[in-house]
């Protein structure tokens, strides 16, 4: 739909009696006029909507490869905060004024499919040859709904893995080589929870693992905790060691229909985390509540923190920090693990211009978009050579990312981002049950009543 | 007719939305489907949620410690201010805070009082005190969300009480000092009584205006940790707009509603804002 | 004869001015306080502005800016190229500033002139008006001052969308063009303090409600309603959510929605802090200017309500 103002009057006359056409049935009209089409000729304007403005630009460009192949089609990219992002494309779907292509998330896509705003790729790419298996291992398949149609063709993925700061582990006399095969388990934290605890420093200069350490005034956590408790996922908290105790968030990835919350694996990771807040190791949930725990690494807080790929040149952009780069550690399964996550452009039913907007979707997808993406160096394209360029283009910078979030695709030790129906109502009654254990409010059996909750969320 | 184009305004873009939100209310209704009437049951549902109750305490919390300092620092301060000085500048200096957004304010607080790099927490521990996690405390989440409101919104505050002072008539005052009263009785007898209008409309719309927080919270907590600052407005978003149950988040809104109006009418009748003392 | 007691009795309110008494200096210590701690964290806000973002970390606690540049205020004012913008922690995206501002400032300055004129209208219409239902609906008005913004932002926007205003200057001044609740509520309370007397005075004079209302009520309003003409302008400068709404294309980007890219870019990234500072201080300055302008007309006016 014209989102421009600068069409002319013609333009937006039509453009009029479209909109007060499509008011009468606002949400409802899914006409599939589309199946035809697919292959035909697409010309026109499309809008292009994603969050990220760090990445603007690499579009941009994409958008200006893809014009010069398709000259009759104008892609209008806009970018909106993470934070008004998803309010404007409900009130998008609502007023049937979304985009025609936007970038997608996992956890917002299954309510969208239930709610029928997404138009299922699979005819289009059938009929363009565009094949789904170019893709990193896993990726495509996260965006196949549970009606066995596809939703979304995959852009990017992250993983999970500790970064580090140089000065600190040189002062505790730590070799950084020494960070890169750590053990860990639920029950005494291996010999990730040594490290921790000799990393973490006091006030008075004492150590985490000296006698006399005051965990009451602390200087320097030897990890530090992201923002919160990490709800039901823990993505960037938890979610790299009980990914090694075998354990799994939901029956069956994608599209599970009951959750795990109630094993013991779980629990006990969750557990090990407070007892880190109890030692003094890990800043409390109350301290870092809401925080961007990256300007606290940037401050020099921080001894290790785990995060995800898309912070890298964040963490490795602070004056005064040397940032490293580490695995996560080595869990009971004999493995490390990190999770999964990809982002992936959909198309909107609801879309005027639908031929073009596939069009745009199978580039942004394609190995020539990606490439460009990879070499900006800001994420991990899901194509193996744009991933690859990116690896390049980080290594260029001196950032090792082959080593640290690479390593999971390569090992094959990544798990999926638990898909489910229900996603946000899960998330709100997780998070503040994790955050009641994280506080010590609670004990970690307590999840378990809370799993019965989340579970009769699929039984009703 | 002098309220035509209110009017027109009133039914178009507040009545006619309202109406439409009480039927919803009535229904299950997910934002992109088509609503289902279910009668009250949303409202029975709300009974038997003890997120919603504890989403009214946490709330009704806010708003006491909202107002309270609100009112009595502004009163404080309009006094001030028409003793004192009659400078712009510092009018305009109190009224600073209120040029920027609500969302700003709670990001540069948060800033300031984080518990690690917070300018506030730095001091405190040079003092000797020992550092508080303001926004992620128990105890001193929702007295800090309430604080940061109270620091946006005293100097506006006060510029109302402000402008209500202007209008007491200065022989009011001069009868006051030829009776011999100190300032301090004549403001109690004769300032007060005297400032009731505005001081109901003020009440009136701070008290309503809090129930409604959410930006503070938005940005900085998201109702965390476990439910501690979850406010009703934050809990009513959660519902309709990230779960997409809009049909009881507007239940929940009629709720809030409900409240909301029952005491506006009470503070209205306890404070005869009808009348004006001078009048 | 009013004039010659008023005199004396400002020059001895003056005389008391000079004298410090107890009382005074408390009160001076009290505005003082209130002062720094209004004023300090502005400063805080100028001092983040003036430093750069990726390095504020490293000296939290600093009073002076860390690693000085203007590198924010380039940034806002779309004055810095892309790859210094990023280098310096900010987001690549393009700032047409100049632009933003006039439609801020043609958004804010049209609610605020037809806000205040219908709304005084109205006010004056419930304040001293006789009609049936007056009361009423004045009540179910005040109602709509409990509307949770829930309920009306999402059909506003579609009832903006069937007019075809969506992305227009037009359809985000519209549902606040003609009234809010605050500002009738705000101008009756003040109505009502107006002495009655010489309304009627006038009304023997043969003079109609429209006569009244513009002859004799609105200037003798002058300070409340300058006052929510200033209020109602910063409340309609600092809207995010609504112009957000309908009206985020480049050509009626307001100010504050223009400068939300200096917020949170990834869902766990932290802020370009000094952008947004820098971001926050510039959009406040206009407004503060406004402010100083007219507050002078707040104070010349201040005897007027003295004399009856």
């Amino acid at each position: 739909m014209s989102r421009s103002t600068r069409t002319k009057a013609g333009a937006a006359v039509a453009a009029f009696a479209a909109l007060t056409l499509s008011l009468t049935a606002c949400a409802g009209e899914t006409t599939p006029s589309a199946s035809g089409s697919a292959g035909g000729q697409a010309a026109g304007e499309i809008s292009y909507w994603l969050w990220d403005s760090n990445q603007k630009p690499v579009y941009q460009q994409c958008a200006d490869a893809f014009a010069a192949a398709n000259p009759s089609v104008k892609v209008n990219i806009t970018q909106y905060s993470w934070d008004d992002y998803w309010t404007n494309v409900t009130n998008g779907f609502v007023a049937g004024t979304a985009p025609d292509v936007f970038t997608n998330h996992l956890s917002k896509y299954p309510e969208f499919v239930t709610q029928g705003q997404l138009e299922p790729l699979d005819e289009y790419l059938a009929a363009d040859g565009v094949k789904t298996d170019v893709y990193q291992k896993g990726l495509a398949d996260l965006w196949v709904a549970q009606d066995g149609k596809r939703y979304g063709l995959p852009k990017d993925f992250d993983t999970v893995a500790i970064f580090y700061n140089k000065a600190v582990l040189k002062d505790a006399g730590v070799a950084e080589a020494d960070l890169q095969k750590l053990t860990w388990n639920p029950t005494d934290g291996g010999t990730y929870e040594k490290m921790i605890a000799h990393l973490t420093l006091d006030a008075n200069g004492k150590r985490g693992d000296e006698a006399g350490f005051d965990k009451s005034r602390v200087k320097v956590y030897g990890l530090g905790l992201d923002g919160g408790s990490g709800g039901g996922n823990g993505q960037t908290q938890w979610s790299m060691y009980s990914g090694t105790t075998g354990w799994t968030v939901t029956d069956k990835n994608p599209w599970g229909t009951a959750y795990n919350y109630d094993k013991p694996e779980f629990q006990g990771t969750i557990a090990w985390m407070r007892s880190l807040i109890e030692k003094g190791y890990m800043p409390s949930l109350e301290s870092v509540t809401g925080q961007s725990s990256a300007d606290i690494f940037g401050a020099g807080k921080y001894a290790m923190i785990t995060n995800g790929s898309w912070m890298i040149n964040q963490m490795f952009s602070y004056k005064g920090v040397e940032t490293g780069l580490a695995p996560t550690p080595i869990g009971p399964s004999g493995k490390r693990s990190s999770m999964y996550n990809g982002l992936a452009d959909s198309v909107w039913v609801g879309s005027k211009n639908k031929a073009a907007a596939v069009k745009w979707v199978e580039f942004l997808g394609s190995a020539a978009c990606q490439d460009l993406v990879g070499k900006s160096g800001v994420v991990f394209p899901a194509i193996p050579s744009g991933t690859d360029a990116a690896s390049a283009a980080f290594a260029a910078k001196g950032i090792d990312v082959a080593s640290s979030f690479l390593v999971h695709v390569t090992d094959g030790t990544t798990f999926l981002f638990p898909i489910t129906d229900n996603a946000s109502q899960v998330t709100n009654l997780m998070t503040p049950a994790v955050d009641a254990v994280f506080t010590g409010k609670a004990r970690a059996d307590s999840l378990t009543a809370v799993n019965e909750q989340v579970n009769a969320l699929f039984t009703g | 007719m002098f309220i035509a184009p209110a009017l027109l305004g009133f039914v178009v873009f507040y009545l006619y939305p309202t109406i439409r939100g009480f039927y919803f209310s009535m229904t299950q209704y997910n934002i992109l489907g088509t609503p289902k009437w279910i009668g009250f049951d949303n409202f029975a549902r709300i009974g038997k949620d003890p997120l919603f109750w504890n989403a009214l305490w946490v709330t009704i919390e806010y708003v006491a410690l909202n107002i309270g300092f609100q009112t009595v620092i502004a009163l404080v301060l309009a006094v001030l201010m028409q003793r004192l000085t009659k400078s712009t500048v510092l009018r305009g200096a109190l009224l600073l805070p209120w040029l920027i957004s609500n969302v700003i304010a709670a990001m540069v607080w948060f800033w300031l009082l984080d518990y690690q790099i917070g300018l506030v927490n730095q001091f405190l521990e040079w003092t000797g005190l020992s550092r508080i996690a303001f926004f992620g405390d128990e105890f001193w989440a929702i007295p800090t969300v309430a604080f940061v409101n109270v620091w946006r919104h005293m100097g506006y505050t006060a510029l109302l009480v402000f402008a209500g002072l202007q209008t007491i008539p200065r022989y009011v005052y001069e009868a006051a000092s030829i009776d011999g009263s100190s300032e301090w009785s004549s403001f109690w007898r004769m300032t007060l009584p005297l400032l009731r209008p505005v001081l109901a409309m003020i009440l009136v719309i701070t008290v309503t205006g809090s129930f409604q927080v959410f930006d503070t919270v938005a940005v900085t907590t998201r109702g965390g940790p476990v439910n501690v600052t979850r406010v009703i407005q934050y809990y009513i978003y959660q519902k309709g707009f990230a779960e997409g149950q809009f049909g009881y988040a507007s239940a929940l809104s009629v709720v809030l509603f409900l409240i909301l109006a029952v005491m506006a009418a009470l503070q209205l009748r306890l404070l005869r804002a009808g009348e004006s003392d001078l009048a | 004869m009013a004039t010659l007691t008023e005199a004396r009795a400002d020059a001895e309110r003056r005389e008391r001015r000079r004298t410090l008494t107890p009382g005074r200096i408390t009160a001076w210590v009290a505005m003082i306080v209130f002062l720094v701690l209004t004023l300090f964290p502005f400063y805080w806000m100028l001092r983040t502005a003036l430093s750069t973002t990726r390095s504020l970390p490293s000296n939290p606690g600093s009073l002076l800016p860390v690693d000085f540049t203007w590198g924010a205020f380039q940034r806002v004012l779309g004055l810095s190229s892309q790859a210094q913008a990023i280098a310096e922690g900010g987001s690549g995206a393009s700032v047409n500033f100049w632009l933003y501002l006039r439609n801020s400032v043609f958004y804010a300055g049209a609610v605020t002139i037809g806000q205040v004129f219908f709304c005084a209208m109205a006010a004056y219409a419930f304040a001293r008006l006789r009609w049936p239902g007056r009361n009423v609906v004045f009540g179910i008005f005040l109602g709509a001052l409990l509307v949770p913004p829930i309920f009306t932002s999402l059909p506003n926007f579609i009832l903006v969308k069937n007019l075809g205003l969506l992305n227009t200057l037009p359809g985000m001044i519209l549902p606040t063009f003609l009234m809010t609740p605050f500002a009738i509520f705000f101008l009756r309370q003040f109505f009502l303090g107006i002495s009655r007397e010489i309304e009627e005075s006038a009304a023997l004079d043969g003079a109609g409600p429209w006569r009244t209302f513009f002859r004799i009520i609105l200037p003798m309003s002058t300070a409340p309603v300058t006052t929510l003409a200033i209020l109602t302008f910063i409340q309609t400068w600092n809207d995010y959510f609504w112009p957000l709404l309908v009206g985020n294309s480049e050509q009626t980007k307001v100010l504050t929605v223009a400068l939300g890219v200096f917020r949170s870019q990834t869902p766990a990234g932290s802020p370009d802090w000094a952008g947004l500072m820098a971001a926050t201080l510039v959009a406040a300055a206009p407004v503060l200017l406004l402010f100083f302008a007219f507050a002078r007309r707040i104070i010349d006016s201040i005897g007027y309500s003295g004399v009856k």
